[in-house]
């Protein structure tokens, strides 16, 4: 059982969710409300965990057992687990038993698994009539690639996304930031379910959400499909370009891997970036003497800036260019990432003590309100972790009967 | 009725990231106000792309999809005339979104503890690169600079390079930074309406765009941090995602074969080559160590056929396989045509042109596109005659004097 102390005073507290997502894109939705304070209850079992409790994301340490997972301590912060089997008719009923008195239900299965199991939203309005559900897919719960499956960078290669990231003059590239597209439609459903609980809360009326991840990639280049609908102009790569600043890359500092990203935005930025480079000659040179030329010419420009930057050390220059008005970050890795002094002022990692892990380092959500606690970072549970918390506490079920579901191989 | 139906929102924001929070609500029925500079207004509006790349203020592809929905209002704000018409704005509003300089707002006092005394449950979402406190806070930052300080580019493209010391760390296209800040930032917006009815006091809402990204590789940094593992940027360093991208004829296509099953049907679609049948890929831990053998392997195969084949035969066999396509690919697509994706917008000076739609279906509470984005400054006389009571003559002479 987990402690309650610190929900009390969030925003969705008495906000009760039953949740049967997995892996990537649905737990990330659910850790949004599951930090804001609702009850997310997590439906797994032994026979079907979340995938992300096992080697799915591989490649790395992993240990035996399903509750040695960092991949899914990242992403289960604060949510209970209990284990169902569905693939029983009485898990079945039990999981609606517990949507009877939930707000919420999750999924984002790679099929119409809800509607095999009888518990579509049209099912799930039967029995709960002002129950929200969320559905999150690759291409839409409806459609011709309904059941097709996604991940996303399937998803990213088919919007057109891979088609813009690369290095000018190279190949379209997977992007490497991985489940980046999984996380973004996890917040647009977060965001979507929160409208509806407010509209909810007004009218008492549920509704059915249908999120498709590939409508969520849209959402984001709409500058590129637009300047295809308006002038049937197809965009293509971008590498650390800027469609009117320049310069606006990242450039080659001293020592191993060391890189600076630098954007001028006015002609004062101009100067004020020539005048931490010493104003060597070049600067004054013709082709650089307006935004519109250094646009033209950026791949000359580009080159005569590393010439200078090689060999400078990256702080000096993030540090100069800052002080001097112009917009510059060193390029981190991810070890220097979690050194940050900036994130580490605003305490962006918590500790979390997991059971069977020990101590592990998250990084929390970018929420901060002025007047509400820090968020429920309670430790992602281990698997079956509130089982008896669901089934005595919340389901009122008697030491017998969940004896009895345990040997009949319900509760697994 | 819509889902955000009387929900309030001023939105004094720049660019990308305040608009698409602002969107994000207008688009499900929240009443949003869009406070902009009477000269030239958002800069946005000068962005692009263009109908036929003549600029034009009221044409940008840009801001016309960030603003539908939208009312505009002008007033200048660094007069005292403006930034008294702006507190009155926020006297009856729910929601104040902004991004500007922390420094900017205490300097003109309208920061939190300021704003607060025009209204007590005023929920006020800060986007800023580096949020409301910390070293950074007065630091300069766009989408560019975020992305790198974040660690995301140093990961960007997968699988990292051939060669790392010409080829940089890789941000993602089109300002994706600039558009998490604003999702994240409407994610919270609607957790401090629920925060505001429980305590009946207003919230700041302080969003760090570089806290936005990195909570995104969320994976990495808890990895890096329980396990130590440092990736370098050199390809095949990298641990395999057993994908690949094989260039047949006509066109490319990305293909995942990250389990077992999907790697039985994939050699199917393939005509279960000899090859395969080599230890070298006899599991799925062998398949990891040497991808890069059955990549070329399948690369070359990839060669002799034709795109729709291999993606017809892969979806068949249920394996994850799509083109790599341009956004023409896609726009034309019929998985967009079949979800009626594209929002066919009228504007009286953009015409009707297609936008991106919905980015999630609402069975009782659809989104919409109920008004095209606003000309800048339409809705001064509604606002500021239609609801803070002031004459025309008034507007006339606010007009005159530059404030609006």
């Amino acid at each position: 059982m987990q402690s309650d102390h610190n929900v009390q005073r969030l925003p969705l507290e008495g906000t009760r969710i039953t949740d049967f997502c997995h892996v990537w894109a649905g737990p990330h939705v659910t850790q949004w409300l599951a930090v804001m304070g609702a009850e997310v209850i997590k439906i797994e079992s032994t026979l079907r965990p979340d995938l992300t409790r096992s080697s799915f994301a591989g490649g790395r340490k992993l240990l035996p057992g399903l509750n040695h997972s960092v991949d899914f301590a990242v992403l289960n912060l604060g949510k209970r687990s209990c284990t169902i089997n569905m693939t029983q008719p009485e898990g079945r009923d039990i999981a609606k038993e517990l949507v009877k008195i939930s707000d919420v239900v999750t999924e984002n299965f790679g099929g119409p698994v809800m509607e095999r199991w009888g518990m579509s939203y049209s099912e799930l309005a039967k029995i709960k009539p002002d129950i929200i559900m969320y559905s999150g897919s690759g291409f839409g719960r409806r459609g011709p690639y309904s059941d097709f499956p996604a991940y996303a960078p399937i998803v990213d290669s088919f919007v057109g996304f891979f088609s813009l990231n690369g290095y000018i003059g190279g190949e379209p590239c997977p992007y490497g930031i991985g489940g980046w597209t999984d996380l973004t439609a996890a917040q647009h459903g977060a965001f979507a379910i929160l409208a509806a609980l407010h509209h909810r809360s007004r009218t008492g009326e549920g509704q059915y959400i249908d999120l498709s991840m590939s409508e969520v990639v849209g959402a984001f280049i709409p500058d590129v499909i637009m300047d295809y609908t308006m002038n049937n102009r197809v965009e293509g790569l971008q590498g650390n370009r800027d469609h009117v600043m320049a310069p606006h890359g990242c450039y080659r500092c001293q020592g191993d891997d060391a890189w600076v990203a630098i954007a001028v935005s006015s002609d004062e930025e101009w100067q004020a970036f020539c005048h931490v480079l010493g104003n060597p000659e070049w600067t004054r040179d013709e082709r650089f003497q307006d935004n519109l030329s250094r646009w033209r010419n950026q791949d000359e420009l580009d080159k005569l800036i590393e010439e200078w930057s090689k060999d400078q050390a990256q702080d000096v220059v993030v540090s100069t260019m800052q002080e001097a008005g112009v917009m510059a970050a060193p390029s981190l890795k991810t070890e220097e990432v979690v050194k940050d002094c900036n994130l580490r002022d605003r305490e962006f990692f918590i500790d979390i003590d997991m059971p069977e892990m020990g101590t592990v380092s998250v990084a929390r959500l970018p929420w901060r309100l002025s007047d509400m606690p820090e968020g429920n970072y309670e430790h992602a549970p281990s698997i079956g972790e509130d089982n008896d918390y669901v089934f005595k506490g919340l389901l009122h079920m008697s030491d017998e009967e969940v004896a009895r579901l345990r040997d009949q191989q319900v509760i697994v | 009725m819509r889902a955000l139906s009387g929900l309030k929102v001023i939105e004094w924001g720049r660019f990308i990231s305040a608009p698409y929070c602002g969107k994000l609500l207008a688009d499900l029925g929240a009443e949003v106000i869009k406070v902009e500079d009477p000269c030239g207004g958002d800069p946005s509006r000068r962005y692009g792309p263009f109908p036929n790349d003549v600029p034009h203020l009221e044409r940008s592809g840009l801001f016309l999809y960030l603003n539908t929905n939208k009312l505009s209002v002008t007033l200048d704000i660094h007069s005292v005339a403006g930034a008294r018409l702006f507190k009155k704005l926020l006297e009856t509003a729910d929601v104040l979104v902004e991004n500007h300089p922390p420094a900017q707002l205490l300097q003109m006092e309208l920061d939190y503890e300021h704003l607060k005394k025009c209204n007590q449950r005023l929920i006020m979402t800060s986007i800023t690169p580096f949020g409301q406190t910390g070293p950074y806070r007065d630091l300069k930052g766009c989408d560019l600079t975020c992305f790198h300080l974040a660690g995301l580019a140093i990961t960007n493209p997968s699988g990292g390079v051939d060669d790392p010391d010409t080829q940089p760390p890789l941000r993602g296209p089109a300002n994706q930074a600039d558009f998490l800040g604003g999702l994240s930032a409407a994610v919270s917006t609607m957790s401090a309406v629920f925060a505001v009815e429980k305590t009946g006091t207003g919230q700041h809402v302080d969003l760090s765009q570089q806290e936005a990204l990195a909570s995104m590789i969320r994976r990495n940094l808890g990895e890096f941090s329980y396990e130590g593992l440092i990736k370098t940027r050199l390809k095949g360093t990298q641990p395999s995602s057993e994908s690949v991208l094989g260039q047949c004829k006509d066109g490319t296509f990305y293909a995942l074969c990250n389990t077992d099953r999907f790697w039985a049907n994939w050699l199917e679609v393939m005509g279960n080559p000899d090859w395969a049948a080599s230890e070298l890929f006899e599991s799925r831990a062998a398949r990891r160590e040497n991808w890069d053998a059955a990549k070329a392997m399948i690369e070359d195969w990839a060669k002799d056929q034709n795109l729709d084949d291999v993606v017809d035969a892969a979806s068949e066999k249920r394996v994850p396989c799509m083109p790599v396509n341009s956004v023409k690919g896609s726009v034309n697509s019929d998985l967009f045509a079949a979800r009626d994706y594209f929002a066919e917008v009228d504007h009286p000076q953009a015409g009707r042109v297609k936008y991106p739609g919905a980015p999630y279906k609402l069975s009782g509470t659809p989104w919409a596109v109920a008004q095209p984005a606003p000309l800048l400054g339409q809705h001064n006389e509604e606002v500021y005659c239609k609801r803070l009571g002031y004459s025309k003559e008034d507007l006339a002479r606010m007009r005159a004097a530059g404030v609006i």
